[in-house]
C-alpha cells in the first residue's frame, strides 16, 4: 500500500495532467513516467486512477485525444490540451498558489 | 429487420468501445512490466508490481468504459452540431453568393408569413376567441320579430312579454332583461377630487344577468337577487375602464356612494376589463355598457304591452337544443295571439317570439368579411408558396452540377438533404423574423382600422401559435419543393449529371414551373377581382345622397335631467338661451338641435295616423322614423328643403301643431298630392293633428347602406323630451371651438355633462367604416398578390432566359434580330399569365358569389371589373417578361455558343 502521505489529493491528478500536457501531447504512460520522474516520485500515484481522470477531462473539453505509435510501435491513443485546458490549467495553478501561500502562513511557526 | 441491424450494430460498436479501453490499458501495463524488466525484475515479479503500481485494474477498467461510452455519444452529438453548423454556414455562403435568389425567396415568405398572420390573429380575436362569458354558447338573444312580404324585423320585447315568457317557458334555466339607461355622472371622483359632469352609456339589468352569461365582478360582488327590488338600497356595478378613467382604479370605491344622475348609488363592484355588455351591438343595445343598474324587469309586467324596449337574454338548460327553444318559443307565441289576437294576430305581418345565438347576434355580420379575408390569406400563402417553390426548382436545376460533384466526393444522400434542408430552414428563419416585423405592424394598423362596431378587435394580439404555424407552413411547403430536386439530382448517376452540365435543364421541371406561375396568376386575379368589386361597391356607397351635408359641424348631445327641468318651459328656455349663444361663438355659422341626430347611432321609429285615413282593424297603421328638432335644423344639418319652409319661431307651444316630412313619406302616401297642408298624427285617430308644412330629402340615418323608413320631424318645442343633440355648422375647425361651448353650456348649468362630442365629419367616416374596413384589407392583399404575382413572373422569366442563353444566341446567330428573340420570350411568359387569367376568371366568377351580401350597387359578376383586373394584371405580366427579354437580346451569339 502505498503511503497516506505520498498519494495525491482527488482533484489534483487534474492539475498534474493538464500541466504534463502543457510540454506537448503525450499517452497515458509517458504521462504516468513524466509526473514520476518531474516530482522524483514524491507524489506516488495509482497509474491506473490517471485513465478515469483522462476520459473525464475529455468529457470536460479540457483535453482531447487522437490516434499515434508508441514507443514499441502500436496504435495508442494521444492526449493533448485544448485551449480551454490550457485556460484551465491558468486558473488551476492560480488557486493552488493562493492555497499554499495560506497554508504556509498558516503553519509558519510564530 | 432494421430494429435488428441497429441492435446489432449498437452491440459492435459497444464492444468496439470497451475494446479500445481494455488496449489503452493493456498498454500502459505492459511498458510498466517492461521497464521493471530493464531495471532487473523477472517477468512475473515485474508483472506482480506493475498491477500493484497501476492500482485496482478491474475498478478503473469499468470506470473508463462507462466514460467512453459516455464521452463517444457526446461527441456524436458534437458530430450532429458540427455538422449543423457546416451546413449553416455553407447555407449562408451559397444564399449569399445568389442575393437575388434570397432576397426575393426570402420577401416572399416574409410577406406571406406577415400578413396571413396578422389577419389569421384579427380573424382568431373575433371569430375563434369565445366572448368573454363562460356560458355564452348557451344564451340566447330573444325578440319581438315581424314577417313582412320576405324581410323580417326584429325589436325590442315589452316588460309583460318577457315577464310571461319567463313564467311559461320549459327550456330555459334562467332569464334576464336589459333596458338602457343613459347615466349623468357628476361629483366627486375620488377621494377630495371633483371631475368635469360627464354622461356614459348604462343599463338597467335584471340582477341575474351576469350570472346567466358567466361572469363575475373583478373586485367586490356580484348582484344578488335583492338588489333591484322596490325600496332595496340603490346600487350601482362599474365597467373596468370608467372605473380607471374617472374613479383612477382605486379599489376603496367599494362600497362609496357615487352620484348618477342626481342619485346617489352605492359601488358594490368593478366587472373585470374584458367585459362591456352589451360588448358589441345587440340590436338596438348598441353602445359598450360603463353602468350596470339592477332592475326587476318583472315587476313591470302591469305596463302596456306596446312598450317595446327591453333588450331579453335567456339562456338555454343544458340538455335542451336550440330547436327545443325554437318549438318552446313557438307555443308560448300561439298563447300570445290567442290572448291577445289585436297585438300579435295580425294579417299583413306575421308575428312570432324568435331566438337568436348570442355569439350569432354580436358577430354576426362580420363572419362573412373576415372568412373572405381569410380566404383571401390562405391564397397569398400559397402564393408566396408557390413563388419560392419554383425559385428553388430553378435553382436546383442550376445546381445539379453542384450536387453532383458532391456525391461524388462522398457527401450521402442524407446528408445533401439535410443540407438542403437546413438551406431552407435559414430561409425561412429569415422570413420569419422579417415576417413578425410585418405582421405587429400590420395588426396594429388594422386594429386602427376598426370602426369600433367589430367586437374583440381590440383584444387582437399577434398570436404566437397563429406566426408559427404560418411560419412552419410557409417554409415546410417551401422547404419540401427545395428538397425534390435534391433527392432527384443525388439519385442520378453522377457521370451523367456532370456531362449533362448547364444544358440538362429537364423538360418535365419546366411544365411544372408554368403550371405554378399559372396558378400564382390565377390566384391573384381572383384575389384582385374581390378588392376591385369591393372597391367600386364602397366607392357607390360614398356617392349615396344621403341626404345631408353637415361640412364642418360639431356635435354634442345633452340630456336634461328632470329632477331641475322639472316643466316644458325650462327646458324649452334652457335650449332658446342655448341656441342663442352657441350662435354668438365667432365662426359659427349655424346652430341648431335635432334628435336623433343623424348618423349618431340610434333612430327612433314608431306607427303614426293620417288624417282621414284610419287603419283597417288587423293592418299595420303607417309606421316612419321620428324626429323632433328646433328652428333651423334643415340648414344646420345641410339638409335639402324641397318644398314649404323649416321651423321657426312662431312654431310654439300653443301655436297650431305642424311637422316637415320628406319625400319618401310624400312618395309613398300622397304621390301626386300636394303634401303641405295634410295632417299627421303621433298619438292616435282622434288626434292632435299636425300640419305638414314642408317636405325634405330622405336622410340616410345610419349610414347608405340603411335605406330607411318615411321620415317626419316634428318641433322641439311642440313637443318638448329631455335628451337633445345640437349641430354646430363652423367656419374653423369644428373641433376648435369644443372648449368655448363647453363653456357656454357651463354659464347656463354648470352640472350639465355633455355628451358624444364629435365633428359630424367623424360620424359619417364611422358610418362607413365596416365598408372601409373590408374593403380597405382586400386592397392591400390584392396589392401584396400582385407584387408577389409579378416577381413570380419575373423570376421564371428571368431563369427561363438565362437557361436558353445558348439558344438565343444560336438564334441571332442565325439571323434573328433582337425584336424576335423578344417576341419569343415575352410569347412565353404572356401564353402563362394569359392561360393564368383565364383559370382565374372562372375561379372568380365561381367564388364572387361570397361576396354578395358585402357588395352594394354592383354585381359580383360586375364586367368592368373584371376586364380592367385582367387588363391590369395583363400588363404587368408583359412588364415581368420584358425586363428579362431585353437581357435576352443582349445575348453575345459568339460567347453563347462557345459555353
Amino acid at each position: 500500500m502505498p503511503d497516506a502521505n505520498r498519494t495525491v489529493l482527488q482533484g489534483t491528478v487534474d492539475l498534474l495532467i493538464l500541466k504534463t500536457l502543457s510540454w506537448g501531447p503525450r499517452h497515458g504512460y509517458a504521462i504516468a513516467r513524466w509526473i514520476e520522474e518531474t516530482t522524483d516520485d514524491a507524489l506516488r500515484i495509482e497509474e491506473g486512477s490517471l485513465y478515469p481522470a483522462l476520459y473525464r477531462m475529455q468529457k470536460r473539453g479540457w483535453i482531447k485525444s487522437g490516434w499515434g505509435e508508441s514507443d514499441i510501435g502500436k496504435r495508442i491513443r494521444i492526449y493533448s490540451l485544448t485551449p480551454a485546458g490550457r485556460a484551465e490549467l491558468r486558473a488551476q495553478s492560480a488557486q493552488w498558489d493562493a492555497m499554499v501561500k495560506a497554508m504556509a502562513r498558516v503553519l509558519k511557526p510564530a | 429487420m432494421r430494429q435488428l441491424l441497429r441492435t446489432g450494430a449498437r452491440l459492435f460498436w459497444r464492444r468496439s468501445v470497451d475494446e479500445e479501453v481494455d488496449d489503452e490499458l493493456a498498454a500502459h501495463i505492459e511498458q510498466l512490466v517492461r521497464r521493471l524488466q530493464h531495471q532487473g525484475l523477472s517477468r512475473e515479479a515485474a508483472r506482480e508490481a506493475a498491477l500493484q503500481r497501476f492500482g485496482d485494474l478491474a475498478t478503473v477498467r469499468s470506470e473508463c468504459r462507462t466514460l467512453a461510452h459516455d464521452l463517444e455519444e457526446q461527441m456524436n452529438r458534437q458530430e450532429f452540431v458540427h455538422q449543423f453548423q457546416q451546413d449553416v454556414s455553407y447555407g449562408v455562403r451559397t444564399l449569399r453568393r445568389a442575393p437575388l435568389f434570397t432576397t426575393i425567396a426570402v420577401l416572399t415568405l416574409a410577406i406571406g408569413i406577415g400578413a396571413s398572420t396578422a389577419i389569421f390573429s384579427v380573424v382568431h380575436a373575433v371569430l375563434l376567441r369565445s366572448l368573454p362569458y363562460s356560458e355564452s354558447d348557451r344564451v340566447t338573444v330573444i325578440w319581438n320579430s315581424y314577417i313582412q312580404g320576405g324581410s323580417v324585423s326584429r325589436t325590442a320585447i315589452a316588460p309583460p312579454e318577457f315577464a310571461d315568457v319567463m313564467d311559461q317557458n320549459r327550456t330555459f334555466d334562467q332569464v334576464a332583461a336589459v333596458g338602457r339607461s343613459t347615466a349623468n355622472l357628476s361629483g366627486s371622483c375620488g377621494p377630495g377630487a371633483t371631475c368635469e359632469p360627464e354622461r356614459v352609456p348604462g343599463y338597467l339589468v335584471s340582477p341575474n344577468l351576469f350570472s346567466l352569461l358567466g361572469a363575475s365582478p373583478a373586485l367586490g360582488r356580484a348582484f344578488t337577487s335583492s338588489d333591484g327590488a322596490r325600496g332595496a338600497e340603490p346600487v350601482v356595478m362599474l365597467s373596468h375602464s370608467l372605473w380607471m378613467r374617472r374613479f383612477g382604479g382605486d379599489s376603496s370605491i367599494i362600497g362609496r356612494a357615487i352620484n348618477v344622475s342626481g342619485r346617489l348609488r352605492a359601488v358594490i363592484g368593478v366587472m373585470p376589463a374584458a367585459v362591456r355588455f352589451p360588448d358589441a351591438p345587440i340590436g338596438f343595445l348598441g353602445e359598450r355598457g360603463e353602468l350596470w343598474f339592477p332592475y326587476s324587469w318583472e315587476a313591470s309586467r302591469g305596463e302596456e304591452r306596446g312598450n317595446q324596449y327591453l333588450g331579453f337574454l335567456a339562456r338555454r338548460k343544458p340538455d335542451a337544443s336550440l330547436d327545443q327553444v325554437r318549438v318552446d318559443l313557438a307555443t308560448i307565441s300561439s298563447r300570445f295571439k290567442s290572448s291577445w289576437p289585436d297585438r300579435y294576430n295580425m294579417t299583413t305581418v306575421t308575428w312570432g317570439l324568435a331566438a337568436r345565438p348570442l355569439r350569432d347576434e354580436m358577430v354576426g355580420d362580420i363572419r362573412r368579411p373576415l372568412l373572405v379575408v381569410l380566404g383571401a390569406v390562405l391564397m397569398l400563402m400559397l402564393i408566396a408558396c408557390a413563388n419560392v417553390a419554383h425559385l428553388s426548382l430553378a435553382r436546383g436545376a442550376g445546381r445539379r452540377q453542384e450536387f453532383a460533384v458532391r456525391a461524388a466526393l462522398g457527401a450521402g444522400r442524407m446528408r445533401l438533404v439535410r443540407h438542403l434542408l437546413t438551406e431552407n430552414l435559414l430561409l425561412g428563419a429569415l422570413a420569419g423574423v422579417i415576417g413578425i416585423g410585418i405582421a405587429m405592424v400590420s395588426t396594429r394598423g388594422l386594429v386602427q382600422l376598426d370602426p369600433g362596431m367589430i367586437p374583440q378587435l381590440d383584444a387582437t394580439r399577434v398570436d404566437g401559435g397563429v406566426l408559427l404555424f404560418a411560419l412552419l407552413a410557409t417554409t415546410f411547403c417551401a422547404a419540401l419543393v427545395g428538397i425534390v430536386p435534391a433527392l432527384r439530382q443525388s439519385s442520378a448517376s453522377v457521370h451523367d449529371a456532370i456531362r449533362a452540365g448547364r444544358g440538362g435543364a429537364a423538360q418535365p421541371r419546366r411544365r411544372i414551373r408554368s403550371l405554378l406561375v399559372v396558378a400564382e396568376v390565377a390566384m391573384a386575379l381572383v384575389i384582385l377581382v374581390g378588392a376591385g368589386l369591393l372597391t367600386r361597391s364602397f366607392l357607390a356607397l360614398q356617392r349615396v345622397d344621403q341626404g345631408l351635408n353637415p361640412g364642418p359641424t360639431l356635435t354634442f348631445m345633452v340630456t336634461l335631467p328632470r329632477a331641475r327641468y322639472d316643466s316644458s318651459a325650462k327646458m324649452v328656455a334652457f335650449h332658446e338661451r342655448l341656441q342663442q349663444r352657441l350662435g354668438a361663438i365667432p365662426g359659427v355659422e349655424a346652430v341648431s338641435a335635432i334628435d336623433p341626430l343623424p348618423l349618431g347611432g340610434s333612430a327612433w321609429s314608431g306607427t303614426f295616423h293620417i288624417e282621414g285615413r284610419p287603419t283597417a282593424r288587423g293592418a299595420e297603421p303607417p309606421h316612419g322614423e321620428y324626429n323632433v328638432a328646433l328652428p333651423g335644423f334643415i340648414g344646420a344639418l345641410g339638409m335639402h328643403l324641397a318644398k314649404g319652409r323649416d321651423f321657426d319661431a312662431t312654431d310654439a307651444r300653443g301655436a297650431p301643431l305642424v311637422a316637415i316630412v320628406d319625400e319618401r313619406m310624400v312618395q309613398k302616401y300622397w304621390p301626386g298630392e300636394d303634401p303641405i297642408g295634410k295632417r299627421i298624427s303621433s298619438e292616435g285617430e282622434e288626434g292632435p293633428w299636425a300640419t305638414v308644412v314642408g317636405v325634405v330629402r330622405h336622410v340616410y340615418r345610419s349610414g347608405p347602406r340603411n335605406e330607411g323608413e318615411p321620415q317626419m320631424y316634428f318641433a322641439y318645442r311642440q313637443r318638448v323630451q329631455t335628451p337633445l343633440s345640437y349641430v354646430i355648422r363652423t367656419t374653423v375647425d369644428p373641433l376648435s371651438i369644443i372648449r368655448t361651448v363647453r363653456t357656454e353650456v357651463a354659464g347656463l348649468d354648470a352640472e350639465l355633462p355633455l355628451a358624444r362630442v364629435a365633428s359630424m365629419a367623424t360620424l359619417e367616416s364611422a358610418a362607413l367604416a365596416r365598408d372601409r374596413f373590408n374593403a380597405l384589407m382586400l386592397a392591400l392583399f390584392a396589392a401584396t398578390a400582385l407584387l408577389l404575382a409579378a416577381i413570380g413572373l419575373y423570376g421564371v422569366m428571368a431563369y427561363l432566359v438565362s437557361q436558353r442563353q445558348a439558344e438565343m444566341g444560336i438564334r441571332m446567330a442565325l439571323g434573328s434580330g433582337p425584336s424576335d428573340v423578344a417576341r419569343l420570350v415575352i410569347g412565353d411568359g404572356m401564353r402563362m399569365a394569359l392561360a393564368g387569367i383565364v383559370v382565374g376568371m372562372l375561379a372568380s366568377l365561381a367564388l364572387a358569389r361570397v361576396l354578395d351580401g358585402l357588395l352594394y350597387g354592383i354585381e359580383p359578376t360586375d364586367p368592368i371589373t373584371y376586364v380592367v383586373i385582367a387588363a391590369m394584371l395583363a400588363l404587368v405580366a408583359l412588364f415581368a417578361s420584358a425586363v428579362p427579354a431585353r437581357r435576352a437580346t443582349k445575348a453575345d451569339p459568339a460567347s453563347a455558343l462557345r459555353s
